[in-house]
């Protein structure tokens, strides 16, 4: 358990993996020491405790009678999760706040910003 | 640049947020208790790094009219209800581990995703680059 008890942990889902399509190597290179700086400032304040990119790959498990596994269509798509932070702030407001600053949303990106349950889990600290 | 040829990393996503709607509540008891069982197998294992369910609400924020707009999270089919990253040997893992989430027969679909350093557009950039260069 965290010292903090006046903070609780938000999960950060950014959605789209289609935002850099038309935009040139350079503008995204922008983007993404923007998304860095931010992250990295984020973290230095000890607001972000784990984030990470995921792949355009994977697939998904489902079937209610055995298993059926398919390749995620993950690209070009405005709702796939593309990457995620996990933060610890205050509350939802502040959550909010933050997740405003994300680089990609004014590339069509979106962020979920989702409260944990704290005490059905593990991790990251 | 070059990508590692296998992923260790994995998130997997819980899709689905309506599941539980037609269950008793000892059907709801029995399969939670089963999941749980099965996570701290996996903590022990070592394989967890984090893992959490996710509250039933929440925000979107989208960039509307020059500026960034935010709105209620919906529950649906769709919506996320928690994941777990893990670290294990490889996709194959991944997917064997994903197979055993107790909500799949109840139409839980668990969406498996390689986690990386870096992010796919910046590969992308990166290949752009080198492409652009060498020509």
């Amino acid at each position: 358990m965290s010292a903090e008890i006046t903070s609780s942990p938000f999960i950060l889902l950014f959605r789209g993996t289609d935002w850099d399509r038309g935009l040139s190597a350079e503008e995204i290179q922008q983007t993404m020491s923007r998304w860095s700086d931010w992250f990295d400032r984020l973290t230095s304040e000890g607001k972000a405790k784990l984030g990470q990119p995921l792949t355009n790959d994977g697939k998904i498990v489902s079937g209610k009678k055995g298993f059926a596994v398919v390749d995620g269509p993950f690209t070009e798509s405005k709702e796939a999760v593309a990457g995620y932070i996990l933060l610890r702030v205050a509350d939802l407001d502040a959550a909010t706040e933050l997740a405003k600053e994300c680089p990609g949303l004014d590339f069509g990106m979106s962020v979920e910003i989702r409260p944990i349950s704290e005490e059905l889990g593990r991790g990251p600290d | 640049m070059s990508t590692p040829p296998t992923s260790t990393g994995y998130m997997l996503l819980f899709k689905g947020t309506l599941w539980d709607r037609e269950l008793s509540p000892e059907e709801l008891q029995q399969v939670m208790t089963r999941w749980m069982n099965w996570l701290d197998r996996l903590t022990q294992e070592g394989k967890v790094r984090s893992a959490h369910p996710l509250a039933n609400q929440g925000k979107i924020i989208t960039w509307k009219k020059g500026a960034p707009t935010d709105g209620p999270f919906a529950e649906s089919k769709e919506a996320i209800g928690g994941y777990f990253l893990l670290q294990v040997s490889g996709e194959e893992e991944a997917l064997e581990i994903a197979k055993e989430c107790p909500a799949l027969k109840y139409g839980v679909a668990v969406e498996v995703r390689p986690i990386v350093d870096q992010c796919a557009s910046m590969e992308r950039a990166y290949m752009e680059h080198a492409i652009g260069s060498s020509e």
